[in-house]
């Protein structure tokens, strides 16, 4: 189970670059480190979620050249939240998936601009949610929601006895 | 459990941020460096599981694509091979058409064109169904004819149709004579569907193989010079009183789909319609 938390918190943050690529519609490509990690922080709380989050982000920030640290940052603030909210929501339903996806989605982006902006990151705010942030955020929201039930299907159908 | 989650949080934001600051300031550019050791051999390994995928899926989708495509071609092919034989069939027409109505505009006498419904191609009968007849004010006995020259003679009519007796059945008649001699003779149609020209052989012994055989006129049912065939072989008898030609029919028979009915009666020799070369 570890090996498996380790490969999907590792994997899912190196992944990003690479595979994210192959999931691009009309030039959105999924944040997968970010739908991991909240994936996991929910199952295991908030300090998984953290640490989930931070060493996804880092890896993301390493594998995709930026900054070292933002993206580790705001993914570990948004795990640890996750984590600490999860016994108060009702994730199972899709109707809260999907929008539960794209609100994280969008405060993870937010949280990232804040961020940028202590360093002077040049890119217009405007701009920048309307072409990046928000189309990432729908395509996470139902990407998301897809794995949440490709998840319990495959729990239900190994549960089930054969 | 809830101050330790809060120190870890605290932890994690203080190490990034401390990790951003100094990045901004250029004291670690070699963290970056030593994460890459860690992430470059993983991501090289998922680009290629990815690229190995991307192209397995690439290969399917051609594939499907490929099928897809051979199928419509496929059906293209068909579609254009029927329209293909269809235009062939319509230049022919077209072609058979033209050649009529310009012997029908050349004609001298009264002309209907009239479409061959139907064929009864049996050694007892030889004859064609053509779509025109009573309505049309055909008459029994109406010479019918092609743009190669004489099929034959209407034998019945009736209210929407016409038989037409083909001048290979056995009980086919017309009185005939070679255009190059003049011998008179009458051109029978025989049993397996050939043609002979019957002549006496006193007149007919300059007859030679090649000669036009044409409609004399005589008898007034056709008029006179509508082409019937080319003399094939000679049938020499030695003193009889008749001698025999082969005629090869100037009309194939078998491939007529389009004719003119003489309505104008049959008085005017129509020589001047047809081509024979001979």
């Amino acid at each position: 189970m570890r090996a498996f938390l380790a490969i999907a918190v590792l994997g899912g943050g190196v992944a990003h670059a690479t595979v994210g690529s192959a999931l691009r519609i009309a030039d959105v490509a999924p944040d997968i480190p970010l739908i991991v990690v909240v994936l996991l922080a929910l199952r295991r709380g908030p300090e998984f979620g953290c640490g989930a989050g931070f060493v996804a982000g880092l890896l993301q920030d390493a594998a995709t050249g930026g900054l070292l640290g933002v993206q580790a940052l705001t993914k570990a603030v948004i795990g640890f939240g996750i984590g600490a909210l999860g016994g108060r929501l009702r994730v199972s339903q899709p109707l809260v998936q999907v929008p539960g996806l794209v609100v994280l989605s969008l405060l993870e982006g937010l949280a990232r601009f804040g961020l940028l902006q202590l360093f002077h990151f040049p890119a217009p705010f405007g701009e920048l949610m309307v072409y990046v942030v928000l189309p990432q955020a729908l395509y996470n929201g139902f990407l998301g929601a897809a794995l949440v039930l490709a998840l319990a299907w495959a729990e239900t159908a190994r549960s089930r006895p054969s | 459990m809830k101050i330790r989650a809060l120190v870890l949080l605290g932890t994690v934001a203080a190490v990034c941020l401390l990790l951003l600051t100094l990045q901004m300031r250029g004291h670690i550019a070699g963290a970056s460096d030593a994460l890459a050791i860690v992430t470059t051999p993983v991501q090289s390994v998922l680009a290629r599981v990815n690229k190995a995928t991307v192209g397995l899926w690439s290969t399917y989708r051609d594939w499907k694509n490929v099928r897809a495509e051979n199928r419509r071609l496929r059906e293209e092919t068909q579609q254009l091979r029927v329209d293909a034989l269809r235009v062939t069939e319509t230049i022919e027409e077209n072609q058979r058409l033209r050649r009529l109505l310009a012997l029908k505009e050349s004609m001298p006498l009264a002309t209907l064109s009239g479409e061959v419904i139907a064929r009864e191609w049996g050694g007892w009968v030889r004859s064609l169904t053509v779509n025109r007849g009573r309505a049309d004010r055909v008459t029994r006995l109406t010479a019918v004819i092609g743009p190669d020259g004489l099929i034959g003679r209407v034998v019945d009519v009736r209210p929407g149709a016409s038989i037409v007796q083909v001048l290979t059945d056995p009980t086919s008649t017309v009185g005939a004579h070679a255009v190059r001699t003049r011998t008179q003779g009458i051109v029978e149609g025989e049993p397996r569907g050939t043609l002979r020209f019957k002549y006496m052989a006193r007149d007919g012994s300059g007859i030679q193989v090649g000669d036009v055989v044409v409609t004399s006129g005589l008898g007034g049912l056709f008029p006179g010079g509508i082409p019937i065939g080319r003399v094939r072989t000679i049938d020499d008898r030695g003193s009889a009183l008749f001698s025999y030609a082969q005629v090869t029919p100037a009309v194939d028979f078998a491939r007529i789909d389009e004719v003119l009915l003489l309505t104008g009666g049959a008085a005017r020799d129509v020589a001047a319609s047809f081509r024979t070369d001979g």
